[in-house]
């Protein structure tokens, strides 16, 4: 078996693709939180008020859009770019598939604190074999939506003449991955194309036997459906440092956010990833995949902002990491149309041999987390 | 492990805790039956005054605690047990104030005279800018390490609650101080009547030790 | 030397034990998963004190409670202080029947003054700690009652001096704003604590890891530090946060952790032989 390592900050692990670590094994997420304290933020922020004015309409339209889920990080930066620089914002969601209740009411609390927001809900069906198509294929079950929360929202901002969007944090930096975008302030669609879309992309959307017109919102636009007019993304977290942690405290003071009465599946925290089921299952997946899951990511957010120790989340780890979302099997089984058995069959080639071993039914690690 | 304790073997001892309405009793049982003791509570004064290990618990005023002392009988039960019959006592906080000669707390009232020092309030002069009551864990210092003080280092914290305390006028037995902007009387042994201002039930090893030592005594 | 103390609070709702987000309930778990995963009787020597306060939001069973204020002070040889909902006398004499050494009240100091002295007459003013929450409302620290959902006219000055009136033992002042967000302790609160106040203070409100603790420690202000962390502080997490605090010196009481085993059951060799 390859050497598997940890983080020796957070507990982020070397499976975790495109992943480095320095001299003192501390990871990418980790310098990067260093990195920040020395970044010249106002520099930064005069850069957003560029930007930002560049993109204001000229005619009174929306300036720009923020993808949201009712969650704290899209809430957060649509509270900001309203009420601190004054844009006029389009805020846009892409309905996932098995939404919860609790999402609902957030994503209701939100709006009713005061955004411009479209719906967008595509096909039920396409969504559905593209997410089985993704589960199955690439072991990502909610690869359709995954998807439209860019095409959809691209293609929107396209047709509505918006010419920004703008993301929360980009993952890649904060949480440990490429590097790529942490001095970029502003990006065009290519690099979308490459980055969140490496590989599946094209194969899924072939497999699932969909036509043009039912893929629409699930393609991104063409050179010829840009015409004349360009889109431009921007993360968040380029412009001010990115605490999703903030972003909970701000979302619940402001725009109505509520947490769970529980934890959270797999997890000692219970205010995100509230909206939909399928994301159980998703980091059920990446758990198999790669050997960690949820607790370890919300771990490192812990450690990093300073609210625990790595000794502590060590024992939050191996508590809560890698839970089998025995509640939501049936839910999973009748929206993906499959037996337990084919459902068995998926997780089974995708649980990492080298990392897990299958003991009474279910995928046990072989590995202990130093 | 088991075969290098060094303990007298005998019947489990059996504790006689006063029941006079007053006091945490719960966490006292809780201690002894740590140790392995057996442990009553009782409140009929004729058992009381007949058995040959008794615990005084004790919570809340002086006077107040006297004056159920006094309409239970179980005063005058305390000091023929102790007295004619020579029962090991332990006095508890309050229950150790309560064997002193007299309380100045709420009105004042007289002790049961088990030992002749008396119990006052800590002036603002002697705690020096302490708070009032005394709360939390204190160090105390022994006089000798023997008796209800074998094992022990030369000092170690205990847990205090409370905002009178025995004055260090007389010293007789061996005896334990705690200083709180001044010197106090924190325990005493002499003869067959203990005493803990502190609480050896929430006091950790340390206090589960000293019961022991009065057990054992 | 009075040494400072360091504290742990367990919140009860109705059987559960809950984390509290800026006094947003999430549940845990039950005893059980406490004994699991916190080993009691061992975690207890890592602590000075155990608080255990019943913020229930719906109706309180106040004998459920109980039960489990008894369940928790077994094989438990430190003070326990217990409360939420203490509205009379009797509820206060229960609580100390079942193994509490000291009662908290809190929205009784916003509704009958009457009633807190009687309990002190009762029970002794050492008996009784008043928890206070605050929040900071403009550039004011207002107090809050009833889980923290009542605003009260009275500031938080105002109040802590109604309560070296009565007088009550101690104080539980805890921050809404800082409560379960592992951020520390909030610095502009122990700022306001008058010099001179008389009664122990007991600070709660954001400590996430034990350097958290020191924030508290190290002012004159504080005689105890709190925290109701219980996903922070799972498993040797108390203990290993002590270990750390005594070696860099804070002024922490001392016990020898290793007696706990070879005392027990030490008059009754029967139970021992099988070891």
């Amino acid at each position: 078996m390859k050497e598997v390592l940890w983080c020796n900050n957070c507990l982020n692990m070397s499976t975790r693709p495109r992943i480095t670590f320095d001299k003192r094994g501390w990871c990418n997420a980790c310098q990067w939180m260093q990195e920040k304290k020395n970044i010249d933020w106002n520099a930064r922020e005069e850069e957003l008020r560029k930007i930002l004015n560049q993109h204001r309409s000229q005619i009174g339209g929306f300036d720009c859009v923020v993808p949201v889920s009712g969650g704290k990080d899209g809430s957060y930066v649509s509270y900001k770019l309203k009420h601190e620089y004054g844009l006029n914002l389009l805020t846009a969601t892409v309905k996932p598939p098995l939404s919860l209740d609790l999402g609902d009411k957030n994503l209701n609390n939100f709006l009713n604190s005061g955004y411009d927001h479209i719906h967008i809900t595509p096909g039920y069906e396409a969504m559905r074999i593209l997410n089985k198509t993704g589960f199955i294929e690439m072991g990502f079950p909610y690869y359709g939506w995954l998807t439209a929360i860019m095409t959809a929202v691209i293609r929107t901002a396209l047709n509505m003449n918006i010419s920004l969007i703008f993301y929360g944090e980009s993952g890649e930096v904060e949480y440990g991955g490429s590097s790529e975008t942490k001095n970029t302030a502003i990006y065009d669609i290519e690099y979308m194309k490459r980055v969140y879309l490496s590989g599946g992309y094209q194969k899924v959307l072939k497999k699932s036997g969909l036509n043009e017109s039912e893929l629409y919102f699930f393609m991104f636009p063409s050179e010829k459906d840009f015409e004349n007019k360009k889109v431009s993304f921007a993360h968040w977290s380029y412009f001010e440092n990115w605490d999703s942690y903030r972003n909970y405290l701000v979302a619940k003071e402001h725009c109505g956010l509520e947490e769970a009465e529980v934890s959270n599946t797999g997890t000692f925290t219970n205010f995100s990833q509230n909206d939909q089921a399928l994301y159980s299952l998703h980091a059920y997946m990446m758990y198999l995949k790669l050997g960690f899951g949820r607790a370890t990511q919300d771990a490192g957010i812990e450690i990093r902002r300073g609210a625990m120790t790595r000794e502590q989340a060590l024992n939050l780890v191996n508590l809560y990491d890698g839970h089998y979302p025995e509640e939501y099997i049936q839910t999973y089984l009748e929206y993906y149309d499959m037996s337990q058995s084919e459902f068995d069959l998926v997780i089974d080639h995708w649980a990492n041999k080298e990392l897990f071993k299958k003991i009474n039914g279910r995928w046990e690690p072989v590995f202990t987390i130093k | 492990m088991g075969a290098s304790i060094h303990y007298k073997v005998m019947r489990a001892p059996k504790v006689t805790l006063i029941d006079y309405g007053i006091g945490n009793l719960w966490s006292v049982v809780s201690a002894i039956k740590y140790l392995g003791a057996q442990v009553d509570l009782i409140s009929d004064p004729e058992k009381i005054s007949r058995a040959s290990i008794l615990l005084l618990p004790g919570l809340g005023s002086f006077r107040k605690g006297m004056e159920a002392l006094k309409d239970t009988g179980i005063d005058k039960a305390i000091l023929r047990a102790v007295n004619d019959n020579d029962a090991r006592i332990l006095g508890i906080c309050m229950g150790m104030q309560l064997m002193g000669s007299y309380g100045s707390e709420d009105g004042g009232a007289m002790g049961l005279g088990l030992i002749p020092n008396r119990v006052e309030r800590f002036t603002k002069e002697e705690l020096k800018g302490n708070k009032i009551p005394h709360v939390g864990f204190n160090t105390v210092n022994f006089s000798d390490r023997k008796g209800l003080f074998k094992d022990f280092p030369k000092s170690s914290d205990f847990y205090f609650t409370h905002s009178y305390r025995m004055l260090l006028e007389k010293r007789n037995g061996i005896h334990a101080t705690c200083v709180y902007g001044e010197e106090f009387l924190a325990a005493f042994e002499v003869g067959n009547i203990c005493g803990t201002q502190f609480h050896p039930e929430k006091s950790q090893t340390n206090g589960l030790l000293l019961l022991r030592n009065f057990l054992q005594g | 030397m009075l040494k400072k103390r360091v504290i742990f609070t367990l919140l009860y709702d109705n059987g559960s034990f809950m984390l509290s987000r800026n006094f947003r309930l999430q549940k845990v778990g039950d005893l059980q998963w406490l004994k699991k995963n916190y080993n009691f009787s061992k975690l207890s020597f890592s602590i000075d004190e155990l608080v255990i306060l019943d913020v229930t939001r719906t109706e309180r069973d106040r004998k459920k409670f109980l039960n489990h204020v008894r369940a928790l002070s077994e094989e438990c040889f430190i003070p326990i202080a217990a409360g939420g909902g203490v509205r009379d006398v009797e509820f206060a004499h229960s609580l100390v029947n079942n193994g509490a050494d000291k009662i908290v009240i809190n929205s009784l100091v916003g509704q009958s003054i009457e009633t807190i002295r009687n309990i002190v007459a009762e029970l002794g003013s050492q008996c009784v700690v008043a928890s206070i929450d605050a929040k900071k409302v403009k550039n004011e620290y207002m107090v809050y009652t009833e889980n923290g959902t009542l605003q009260q006219s009275f500031s938080l000055q105002e109040w802590l001096d109604k309560l070296t009136e009565i007088p009550v033992g101690e104080v539980y002042l805890n921050s809404i704003d800082r409560d379960g967000t592992g951020q520390g302790y909030q610095k502009e609160l122990i700022e306001f604590i008058p010099v001179d106040f008389q009664l122990p203070i007991i600070l709660s409100g954001g400590a996430g890891k034990y350097q958290h603790f020191i924030e508290g420690l190290e002012s004159k202000k504080v005689d105890a530090v709190a925290t109701a962390h219980l996903f922070n502080f799972i498993g040797n997490s108390l203990e290993d946060s002590r270990i750390a605090l005594l070696k860099e010196g804070y002024n922490l009481a001392k016990w020898d952790v290793n007696n706990f085993e070879s005392i027990k059951d030490i008059f009754s060799p029967a139970e021992k032989s099988s070891k």
